[in-house]
């Protein structure tokens, strides 16, 4: 039983942390705990959280991608071109989906064969790519395809939006496919060493290329979902989206090292974060609160984990000691 | 035996990092079923020929020789799965946040279902593993950076030696072990050593391998200078020597 | 004083014909005219400001109709875009101001940056979940709200938009609509400021235009206000309209380059007021004082310019009387009223010839 509260103490934090919160906005707020309200709040956190999720993967891997926010708008943008040239939706989503598999796999090739830090690398692929979408839209947002498109966005399954149903399949996957296989095993080495993987024989270009690869198609899931949901693709969509995904990954506990994974945790994070925004707004508090109290939470979770880590290190020091 | 063709030769291998010349044309070969002990100062190439022989690193130049199979060069993979090289490497190549059965299947997983990692089998066959080997892991689902220093050695030589592999290299095993730890890890080479197995082990402690080696030797800046057969030497005659050939080389 | 007033007015009566409103709201806009033209008296600088109020707040109230003074009891959500720009920030005071003046309870929403298109709509659709009976909204672009709209209009909530427009056409399409609509003409403002040029200039001389954002509705209005103006007077040249993306580096590098190819420039409008200082910088540079420069918005630095003489002109509006009549809306709506055509929000020009009695103005 301690076992279980030591190995899960994020997970476990975090939930004390939703609870507390949801418990102090239905005493202050009347309209918190209704139903479609809480409806309203796994609305907003659907496409969040498959960008989460997207940067669960790479953050395990070591890496953050701040080109995730650009790579949302040009995925967007290119749907959106593609729709009004007439593609017809399934032809156009397949394309925005390339589109972002393409600049996640370009990201990752760089990344590897570079040796330059992510950071610079993802940065600078971050102006590329937005300065496509100015491009091509000339700055204006592109508006308008239809009512069919615009269910993929806004429609709904047994009252709740298809994008949240696409995001809970998409995270139980991501789930298994980082606990339970060989791909998901590597990548987490890939994060916390690397020379490890080479040395017991496994290449490693392909699963860097290939992770990458996921947050695009990640960031690009997210494109059509917000595409759909605002009947538009702008040129400045997905701005700092990148950061929230990041801020939420760190705060459910997956160390910003890589190594490891924690996709319950990057859920529970995206939902607190979700609530937040929510109660701020129920209680027509100023959104400039919520910037304190986000990385206030951030701060605390990494504390969190930061002291799990460190007792673990002491425990590895002192047997060695003995 | 003696006629046999060694199970490893490495031929006239050069290798720079920039400037720095690591290796000048070193050539060695390996035995079959013996241990050979390559050492020589800091900066003398040891651990760039362990790396190069492990497929770590590409040399320059020269050839590699395994089992009568030549190499200009090799990968990781090539090393092992065609070498049959298993190398227990002076940072151990352990992922931390793994676990023992884990870290000892990296690369060579049990997969069930065509996708899914069959933990339950890899724990059985680590288990058994480590039994055989009298290496103690008391729980396999810890992750190894949160154990000791000796046992981490222990996983990662567990690893090196398993699925029967011909050569196994042993890059300065003992560096950063307590007493007792080297004690054991020493057992488990005269074990290893009386299965037959051939041993490359990289030291910079002469006192310490001339127990362990059958034959030794000396690498200095880049090249190969002399091989002894531990029983015809001493460590105290073979320090002499080397000291002796670095005055000369100075003078 | 009587000639700008005048000006004024026959501007906002030009606006007020050219956007269509009420017949009897032009008539009105025609008396005010005819009462400033006759008023012989020197007026001290508030009084003309709260003259020049009442003017708008009078032209205003003709194409609102007839309104409710005071709150039955309504509950009004307002979403605005963000108070980290100090536009918004000030919307929200008014808006404040105007609510506590109607006895009405509201409450103000806004997203966490101006370009949080996506957490505008979250909030949005919050509101729609808490029991208003009118919402206000200002949305960050065309489309990021229509979602929200849709909902609101599912559960009868009455929606006016304020400003920035919602994409109608796209709302169409996604089954929802505006209840009603209250904004600013973009085309008004470049025609007001391209006017007061022609007439400066006696309608001869070369002039450039500095353009905010290729596809920023307000650019593109203002802009093409003022070219229909230009194109309307023969000697008035358009040397040159540079796109500076909202930003005053560029306007200061194009400004040099404009006026090093045209040294006979005689008049610069600018999309706001951060483009025209930043003209102004270079032409101070330059060393040339004769360029009448324009801008939008009449933010403080801009004041400072117009009185110092460095800066000619910039455009506003009262932001007090468009809050309220938004909030006189809201409440008409809640109590039954309707309207089938937007309204619009009448402009002011201010110069250096009447900047002296603008204290007051809001």
């Amino acid at each position: 039983m301690t076992k279980y509260i030591e190995k899960n103490s994020q997970q476990l934090f975090l939930m004390i942390v939703i609870v507390i919160i949801g418990a102090f906005l239905t005493i202050k707020s009347e309209y918190f705990l209704t139903p479609s309200n809480l409806i309203n709040i796994a609305d907003s956190c659907g496409y969040r959280l498959i960008m989460a999720v997207g940067m669960t993967f790479i953050m395990a891997s070591g890496v953050m991608d701040l080109s995730a926010g650009s790579t949302v708008s040009l995925a967007g943008v290119i749907i959106a071109w593609m729709l009004h040239a007439g593609a017809g939706i399934p032809l156009s989503v397949v394309a925005g989906l390339l589109t972002g598999v393409t600049a996640g796999a370009l990201n990752g090739l760089l990344i590897h064969y570079t040796k330059i830090s992510f950071f610079i690398i993802t940065l600078a692929m971050s102006g590329m790519l937005r300065g496509i979408s100015l491009i091509i839209t000339g700055g204006r947002p592109i508006t308008r395809f239809g009512a069919a498109f615009m269910t993929i966005g806004t429609g709904r399954l047994a009252g709740i939006q298809i994008s949240v149903w696409i995001a809970v399949i998409l995270t139980l996957a991501a789930a298994v496919i980082l606990n339970c296989t060989k791909w998901g095993s590597y990548i987490k080495t890939l994060g916390s060493n690397p020379e490890a993987l080479r040395k017991c024989g496994i290449g490693t270009a392909g699963y860097r290329i290939s992770v990458q690869a996921v947050m695009g198609l990640a960031a690009a899931i997210t494109a059509v979902i917000i595409t759909a949901r605002l009947n538009s693709a702008e040129p400045n969509a997905g701005m700092d989206m990148e950061l929230d995904a990041i801020t939420a990954v760190a705060m459910g506990g997956t160390p910003i090292t890589g190594g490891k994974a924690c996709i319950s945790g990057t859920m529970l994070a995206v939902i607190i974060l979700g609530i937040i925004r929510n109660g701020l707004t129920l209680m027509s508090i100023s959104s400039d609160y919520q910037q304190w109290i986000t990385g206030f939470l951030l701060l605390i979770s990494v504390l969190v984990s930061g002291i799990r880590i460190k007792n673990t290190r002491q425990n590895t020091q002192e047997k060695e000691n003995e | 035996m003696e006629t046999e063709t060694p199970l490893l030769i490495i031929n006239n291998i050069y290798k720079s990092f920039g400037h720095v010349q690591a290796l000048r044309g070193a050539s060695f070969s390996a035995p079959r079923g013996k241990v050979t002990a390559i050492v020589g100062d800091n900066g003398s190439g040891k651990s760039t020929l362990a790396k190069i022989i492990s497929g770590c690193l590409k040399p320059d130049s020269g050839e590699i020789t395994i089992n009568g199979r030549t190499y200009p060069s090799l990968t990781n993979h090539q090393a092992i799965y065609e070498g049959n090289i298993g190398t227990v490497y002076q940072d151990l190549a352990l992922d931390n946040l793994k676990n023992a059965y884990e870290n000892i299947f990296l690369g060579r997983e049990d997969i069930h279902f065509g996708v899914f990692l069959n933990r339950k089998k890899m724990k059985e066959k680590a288990a058994a593993l480590f039994q055989a080997l009298a290496i103690d892991i008391p729980d396999m689902e810890l992750p190894v950076g949160s154990m000791s220093g000796g046992q981490r050695q222990a996983i990662a030589i567990a690893r090196a030696i398993d699925m029967d592999r011909q050569i196994l290299i042993f890059d300065e095993p003992t560096s950063a072990m307590g007493m007792k730890e080297t004690q054991h890890t020493m057992d488990l080479f005269q074990r290893l050593k009386d299965e037959g197995r051939t041993i490359l082990l990289i030291s910079h402690n002469l006192f310490q391998v001339f127990d362990i080696a059958d034959r030794i030797a000396v690498l200095d800046k880049g090249r190969f200078v002399d091989t002894f057969s531990t029983a015809e030497s001493s460590p105290q005659k073979l320090h002499d020597r080397i000291v002796k050939k670095e005055m000369e080389l100075e003078q | 004083m009587k000639k700008l007033l005048s000006i004024l007015l026959a501007a906002v009566l030009a606006m007020s014909l050219l956007v269509g409103c009420s017949g009897t709201g032009s008539n009105s806009s025609t008396e005010d005219t005819d009462e400033a033209q006759t008023t012989e008296t020197e007026e001290t600088s508030s009084s003309v400001v709260d003259q020049m109020l009442a003017d708008v707040e009078a032209e205003m109230d003709s194409q609102l109709g007839e309104v409710p003074e005071k709150s039955a009891g309504e509950k009004v959500g307002i979403l605005i875009s963000s108070t980290s720009n100090e536009f918004w920030a000030t919307m929200k005071t008014r808006y404040e101001e105007a609510a506590a003046d109607a006895d009405l309870d509201i409450e103000v929403y806004e997203a966490s940056a101006e370009d949080d298109a996506e957490g505008q709509l979250d909030a949005l659709n919050t509101m729609v979940s808490m029991d208003f009976d009118v919402i206000i909204l200002s949305p960050i672009n065309g489309t990021n709200l229509i979602p929200g709209i849709v909902a609101a209009n599912e559960k009868d909530i009455k929606v006016i938009n304020l400003g920035p427009g919602v994409d109608e056409a796209a709302l169409e399409e996604a089954g929802g609509h505006l209840d009603a609509k209250i904004t600013v003409n973009f085309e008004d403002q470049g025609k007001m400021v391209a006017e007061d040029i022609v007439e400066r200039l006696d309608g001869e001389g070369q002039v450039a235009i500095l353009e905010g954002l290729a596809g920023a509705a307000q650019s593109e209005g203002r802009v093409k206000g003022a070219e229909d103006v230009f194109a309307q007077n023969e000697g008035i040249e358009v040397v040159a309209s540079q796109d500076c993306n909202w930003d005053t580096d560029t306007a200061y590098e194009a400004t040099r380059d404009i006026m090093t190819a045209n040294p006979d420039v005689k008049a610069i409008f600018a999309c706001n007021d951060n483009l025209a200082l930043a003209a102004v910088q270079a032409l101070t540079e330059l060393g040339n004082s004769d360029v009448l420069v324009y801008g939008v918005d009449y933010t403080s630095d801009a004041k400072a310019a117009i009185e110092d003489g460095t800066m000619m002109g910039s455009m506003t509006y009262s932001s007090a009387i468009y809050t309220k009549a938004a909030i006189s809306m809201a409440m008409n709506l809640a109590q039954g009223g309707s309207y089938d055509e937007p309204l619009y929000l009448p402009l002011t020009l201010v110069t250096q010839d009447n900047v002296a009695d603008m204290d007051g103005w809001k």
